[in-house]
């Protein structure tokens, strides 16, 4: 066997399961990207500058540093205590405040860090009854937000800074006229929001102007649940699902895990539901029916594809099949079926499928939930209220929760209005319709015809008025306010800072142009309370203050409520007529992005950069379908849309290898994607995108994010921002009223032309391994099919001769265990897989916690992404129809750590308590530590990512042209070191958001996860100043919370001591699914994994024996090792003895890593 | 020919050995005395703002080091007070000395005072003072007699060989925390017999106590 013929036969021992289409195929191009640590270009020195040049240059600042030996010397520093102690303030102590982050359709309860009087992390309130703690991306994310250096940041004029008392005098101005007019002509459009103090003052203003309109709009529809429920019982109500308490879950399209509002909440119920006890394993099972594929169906133990405009046609079936059951064809539900029955049925779709889902159902009746999503017609939430109703959910899986009645009208009304002259004055409230109304209105020529228009916004963007006022809007952070939880809990909105820019909320904007006396946001909110909590009560309203929360706020469920059936039958007999995409027809569905929302979050750098969790595109958007979609357009999928004339680019190139800021023409070599350019269009509306398939996707479906194609104009107002300009492409000029969700009859054709796009999903590829261990519910708790113990069974053989090496493989005695014997503690972590979603905000959290650095699309290219947390995405199975499963990889704190033994300068090194520490201060760059990890979870400043502007990385303060306000770059730098050539606002506002705990670190040092290494000491310190002179200095369990664990809605992640055996940490790991990834090298990762138990149904079509990776992990020869039995009741350190007999198979059951105890106490 | 070498030259190399030995001795030593804390840092004696004695108040007038640094037993951090602990004495004691003009405009402008910082560590050093002395090491062991100093000066090198020093060896250091600010503090006069009730007592803490103070990097570096 020749040596290419073996390393093939190496690579093939594991599973075969795949990133991308490229990697499926083993294309060269991804074969290279394995082969090499990094992508093109990342170690290759690229710099324009020339040696010569350089030496010449260097020479200088040789010089320079000679006569700096003044520098030798610290610089003198001030030390500014206060003139007067504010009381209850330690300087280096942060504080934590109760708050709440408000969402269209709730709020996300927080607690918020404040670090010498500026905010800089967001935490969830696990205090609050109807949270863990966990969040969203979004939330963790927001706190870059307060600190955007391109938000709207003066009052503006026509788009010109004007004093902040004009700006106050115009609404004045419009206060009085509407005044004197009671209220005519004044129309308000606003966002969203489940305010009490809002609503309050909208009533108060309506009702002293009656004559004024209220309007609201939101481009993504979560407001459908609220209205879908009051059509469907003729009340105000909103559903609240219960997930934990479902066994049986059907979503319809919903995405409750990804793009739904509530995706914390619903992400922590759903995993309750979905975690194994070792005792008394039981979990819910997952039926989902999509177009896209999105975390929620990743999640699911079944997922049917079809387009989204067939879905309430599914819908239809699954019902019928249920209400045809005489025990649930409840009295009245006849009609309903009738309806159901004559429906006919759904193009594409399995019958199988359905009947045996609504088999499931059934069984669990009472006990299961159907749950439609934001992006589906009123239709298919009517079918799923009947569903619930007729299994009789209503009350137990999901409540009907009472919300305050809708007021007022569409967008369209108000443009209707617009055009009619009859507006005299258009205030609107947020949000940024001039973007993102639906194109038909032409909302931004329309505002024009306003007489006066006031806008209070977050940014001077596109709906800032040419003609008219921009006021900026204060943030979530330095506002008071109201909200209520999707449970109905009433929690507060508290400023950690007063507003950076002098913003206005929006209920002070709504009471001056009332009119109102008191306009103060901390009064309306205070009045607010004061009303709901039943009187002036101070100690309450303190205590609303201290906790975040309203104790026993939460809406009790309307029980006495009956579905009005012929309102059903309505919807289904009129969407009936509705075409569905299927055969020639295709559809195009809008979707909110998992980045930027609907592009709110665009000038978002940290969401920006975070790779989509089923994409794993970064910086933009890009048009999806399926793999036969794309054949069907002539799309040569299976390469993954790499540019099909590869060589000639890379030939092209070769000529201006410097050309570094071209971004349309760059290299292309390993790695790139450079896919085709289609049009979309609906009628007489166009729009451009690239396109990018992703395996799973429903066929005939093109799915496009909305929130991206914005770009900042010359003048630098009424656009994006500097992080947002130029990302992606612009979806809405798409999307008029008759198809805000989906559309059926889009042409698509090609362009050839072509778009680069940034996709990290073959990045830190570990290709064949079993990384990923997945069995089936039923073998798990089969004693007999030797599942049981699957994830351990799953370990690789060692290689030849390191069974027979003392101490478990390792040829040398592990220092850290002498250390051990002596350590208070020994830090781990257990991660269950069959919690983790997928989501994103652990990254997040990450990215906020640890001062991760972002590095722009051209750096991502190149694989230098800074995230310390990779949330590895696969792909198992037919390319049509595969399933998918996630693992967050980080530094595993390997305990004989390879990444140690070759840093030449012990930058990287282990302590005590088994961290694996990185020094920055001592690294200097050889980056032999990432060469050599097997996980690659080590991350290089290649750039001083902090101190330069991103698109100007390059351009080296040595370059005697690199000029800034006519001085050289190294002659300002020399005079101010502190900080780099970035714009002076952007460096103000984003040194505040960083975490002082952690260091910034520099160019040219290497980083990577240090198990919140910050949050550790303080923990460790703040025991011992308890402890004082005494020897209690054990950090108990729960103490310590790293960024990722606190992040995680589904409590995914555990952390601690794991040398406590009554740690949460150690019993996880104790569980017979806890395994080690690339175990076989013995490093002995202190993070471990549980392996993933899915829970399909025999009776399903689509059943599969065992998950798709483990097919597919046997069908390379693998089988799991013989069995001693359920063995998660072993001793610690317990290793079972080898099998000399079996010397050849190579799976035994060799537990190599001494996860739960010390080694040696056995 | 062979005058093109004269005979002196066949010296000339061991001179030169000798003399860039001699060379490397001295910038050797050179380097290890000036170019670290030792020099750099020790003694360094800014001019403050304000002639504040801590001689005269916390020497002679024995206040607790924590009356104005409130925050060393809570924070990483030991505050220099604010205008308004000096004022709580000096609006009844020495209420118009024109030395104070500079405090009391500070404290009826709302103006805070600019103190020159003498003790700094780097910014990757993560130093935390109330874990020190909520565990018995006292105030003087890295700030020196300040009760004895009318102006503060940098007393100790701050190097990490002076944190590791300690690091390595707690029980030469450890006090009873009662005793912590108190800089003048001994067992015994006699050194010897102070030495060996160290010694005992520093052992005793270290296993009561567990004082595990780490030398490994995450001790400092995060």
């Amino acid at each position: 066997m020749n040596n290419s013929e073996s390393m093939k036969a190496a690579r093939q021992t594991g599973p075969k399961y795949w990133r991308s289409l490229d990697h499926l195929a083993d294309a060269p191009q991804f074969r290279k990207w394995v082969d090499s640590e990094f992508p093109s270009g990342a170690e290759a020195v690229a710099d324009p500058v020339t040696r010569r040049n350089f030496m010449k240059l260097m020479s200088a600042s040789f010089l320079l540093a000679g006569l700096g030996m003044s520098g030798c010397r610290r610089p003198e520093e001030k030390i500014v205590p206060f003139a007067k102690q504010p009381l209850g303030y330690t300087h280096g102590r942060a504080r934590h405040f109760a708050s709440a982050m408000p969402t269209r359709t709730g709020a996300v309860p927080v607690l918020v860090k404040q670090d010498d009087g500026r905010p800089t992390k967001v935490e969830g309130n696990d205090e609050h009854p109807d949270s863990n703690g966990g969040t969203n991306a979004f939330t963790q994310a927001s706190a870059l937000n307060l600190y955007d250096p391109d938000r709207a940041i003066r009052f503006a004029k026509n788009r010109e800074g004007v004093t902040r008392e004009a700006g106050l005098d115009a609404i004045k101005t419009i206060a009085d006229q509407a005044a004197a007019d009671k209220g005519a002509g004044l129309y308000i459009l606003a966002d969203q929001a489940v305010s009490p103090t809002r609503d309050r003052v909208r009533d108060l203003l309506l009702k002293k102007l009656p004559g004024a309109k209220w309007h609201e709009y939101e481009p993504v529809d979560h407001d459908i649940h609220r209205r879908a429920a009051t059509e469907a019982f003729g009340l105000p109500v909103r559903p609240y699902y219960k997930l934990d308490e479902a066994e049986v879950i059907l979503s319809l399209d919903c995405d409750f895990v990804g793009s739904e509002e509530d995706s914390a909440l619903l992400v922590g119920k759903f995993a309750k539901g979905r975690k194994i006890d070792p005792v008394h394993p039981k979990m819910n099972r997952l039926y989902a029916v999509e177009a896209l594929f999105t975390l929620t169906g990743a999640a699911a133990d079944h997922r049917l594809r079809v387009p989204a405009s067939a879905v309430h046609r599914v819908a239809a079936e699954v019902a019928a099949k249920v209400l045809t059951d005489a025990h649930f064809d409840k009295p009245g539900m006849a009609v309903v079926k009738n309806a159901l029955v004559a429906h006919g049925s759904a193009p594409d779709v399995q019958s199988k499928w359905i009947s045996a889902c609504a088999d499931d159902l059934k069984r669990h009746a009472g006990k299961c939930v159907v749950i439609a999503g934001q992006g589906q017609s009123e239709a298919t939430h009517l079918i799923a209220h009947a569903l619930n109703s007729a299994l009789g959910n209503v009350g137990k899986t999901v409540d009907l929760l009472p919300v305050p009645a809708a007021k007022g009208g569409s967008i369209g009304e108000l443009t209707a209005a617009l055009s009619a002259s009859k507006v005299k004055s258009l205030v609107i409230l947020g949000g940024n319709p001039a973007y993102d109304a639906p194109a038909n209105l032409d909302f931004a020529n329309a505002m024009e015809n306003a007489g006066e228009v006031i806008r209070l916004g977050y940014h001077e963007d596109e709906s800032a008025p040419k003609k008219g006022w921009n006021i900026p809007l204060a943030h979530y952070l330095e506002s008071w306010g109201d909200a209520r939880t999707v449970d109905g809990t009433l929690v507060p909105v508290q400023p950690l800072v007063a507003p950076l820019f002098a913003g206005m909320t929006q209920i002070e904007l709504l009471a001056r142009l009332a009119g109102e006396a008191v306009f103060a946001p901390y009064d309306l909110v205070r009045e607010t309370f004061f009303g709901l909590a039943g009187g002036k009560n101070e100690n309450a309203w303190k205590r609303f203050l201290h906790d975040g929360y309203h104790a026993g706020s939460a809406k009790a469920p309307v029980t006495r409520v009956r579905l009005l059936v012929d309102r059903v039958t309505a919807a289904v007999k009129a969407a009936d007529k509705q075409p569905s995409a299927g055969g020639a027809e295709q559809e195009v569905v809008f979707y909110p992005d998992s980045k930027v929302d609907d592009g709110r979050y665009n000038n978002n750098g940290w969401l920006q950069e975070t790779p989509d969790p089923i994409t794993k595109l970064t910086w933009d958007n890009a048009v999806l379908m399926s793999p036969a979609t794309a054949d069907a357009l002539g799309l040569d999928n299976m390469k993954g849309f790499r540019d099909g004339q590869h060589d000639k680019i890379l030939s092209e190139s070769d000529s201006k290898v410097a050309d570094f800021h071209d971004g349309e023409h760059n290299i292309t070599e390993r790695g790139e994607f450079h896919p085709e350019i289609v049009e979309l269009s609906l009628g007489s509306r166009k729009i451009e995108g690239p396109a990018w398939v992703v395996p799973g996707m429903a066929d005939n479906v093109f799915a496009v994010a909305l929130g991206y194609g914005r770009s900042r104009d010359a003048e630098s107002t009424g656009g994006a921002g500097r992080v947002g300009d130029g990302t992606g492409f612009n979806a809405y000029p798409l999307r008029a009223e008759d198809g805000m969700k989906f559309a059926v009859g889009v042409k698509v054709t090609r362009t050839g032309r072509r778009h680069q796009l940034a996709c990290t999903q073959e990045h830190g590829t570990i290709d064949g391994r079993a990384l990923i261990r997945e069995t089936n519910f039923d073998k798990f708790t089969d004693a007999e099919s030797g599942h049981a113990d699957f994830a351990k069974g799953m370990n690789m053989p060692h290689p030849p001769g390191m069974e027979e090496l003392p101490d478990h493989g390792l040829a040398y005695k592990n220092p850290l265990d002498d250390l051990r014997k002596n350590a208070t503690h020994s830090w781990g972590m257990a991660i269950d897989m069959n919690s983790c979603v997928g989501c994103n905000a652990c990254a997040l959290a990450c990215q906020s916690e640890n001062n991760v650095p972002i590095v722009g699309k051209q750096q991502v290219i190149k694989g230098r992404e800074m995230s310390w947390i990779r949330l590895d995405r696969y792909f198992s199975g037919d390319v049509n129809d595969p399933q998918m499963a996630h693992q967050i990889m980080v530094c595993q704190h390997c305990e004989a750590a390879p990444c140690e033994n070759v840093c030449p300068v012990n930058a990287t090194t282990h302590d005590d308590e088994g961290l694996n520490l990185m020094i920055y201060n001592r690294c200097v760059g050889t980056r032999y530590c990432s060469n050599n990890c097997p996980y690659k979870v080590r991350r290089f400043n290649y750039f001083d990512y902090n101190r330069r502007p991103l698109d100007d990385l390059y351009n080296t303060p040595l370059n005697p042209w690199n000029r800034k306000d006519g001085e050289w770059e190294l002659t300002r730098w020399y005079k101010d070191r502190s900080k780099g050539n970035i714009d002076d606002d952007q460096w103000d506002l984003l040194a505040l958001v960083r975490n002082p705990s952690v260091s910034v670190r520099m160019r040219g040092v290497m980083e990577k996860c240090t198990y919140c290494i910050q949050r550790i000491e303080a923990a460790k310190i703040a025991q011992k100043v308890k402890a004082g002179a005494s020897g209690n200095v054990e950090v108990p369990d729960g103490t310590i919370k790293t960024a990722c664990q606190q992040a995680c809605p589904a409590e995914a992640i555990a952390f601690g001591n794991i040398d406590d055996p009554e740690s949460r940490v150690s019993k996880l790991k104790a569980q017979a699914r806890d395994y080690e990834v690339l175990d076989y090298l013995a490093t002995r990762p202190r993070t471990t994994y549980l392996g993933r138990v899915r829970n399909p149904n025999p009776e399903m079509p689509d059943y599969r024996e065992a998950p798709e990776t483990f097919q597919e992990w046997e069908a390379h020869g693998n089988h799991l090792a013989h069995h001693h039995g359920h063995d998660h009741d072993h001793g610690p350190g317990e290793s079972h003895g080898h099998d000399s007999d079996h010397a050849h198979d190579q799976h035994q059951n060799t537990e190599h890593g001494e996860t739960a105890g010390k080694g040696g106490d056995h | 020919m062979s005058d093109v070498f004269p005979k002196w030259t066949n010296k000339l190399p061991l001179r030169i050995i000798i003399g860039l030995g001699v060379l490397g001795a001295a910038v050797t030593m050179g380097v290890t005395y000036y170019f670290t804390p030792k020099y750099t840092r020790v003694g360094y004696q800014p001019v403050q703002p304000v002639a504040f004695s801590h001689n005269i108040h916390a020497g002679q007038l024995g206040l607790d080091c924590r009356y104005c640094h409130t925050a060393v037993e809570k924070s990483w951090f030991s505050n220099v007070p604010a205008t308004s602990t000096c004022m709580n004495c000096h609006n009844q004691v020495l209420k118009d000395d024109p030395k104070l003009a500079l405090v009391r405009e500070s404290y009826f402008q709302d103006k805070p005072i600019e103190w020159v910082q003498i003790h700094k560590l780097p910014d990757y050093v993560y130093f935390n003072h109330s874990v020190h002395v909520n565990r018995g090491v006292s105030c003087v062991e890295c700030h020196g007699r300040v009760d004895q100093m009318d102006e503060v000066f940098h007393a100790k090198p701050f190097s990490m060989s002076f944190c590791l020093e300690c690091h390595r060896n707690p029980e030469a250091r450890l006090r009873p925390p009662d005793k912590v600010a108190d800089l003048k503090w001994k067992w015994n006069e006699d050194p010897k017999v102070a030495e060996q009730h160290q010694l005992e007592f520093g052992k005793d803490a270290v296993k009561n106590w567990k004082i595990k103070s780490s030398d490994h990097c995450s001790a400092c570096h995060r």
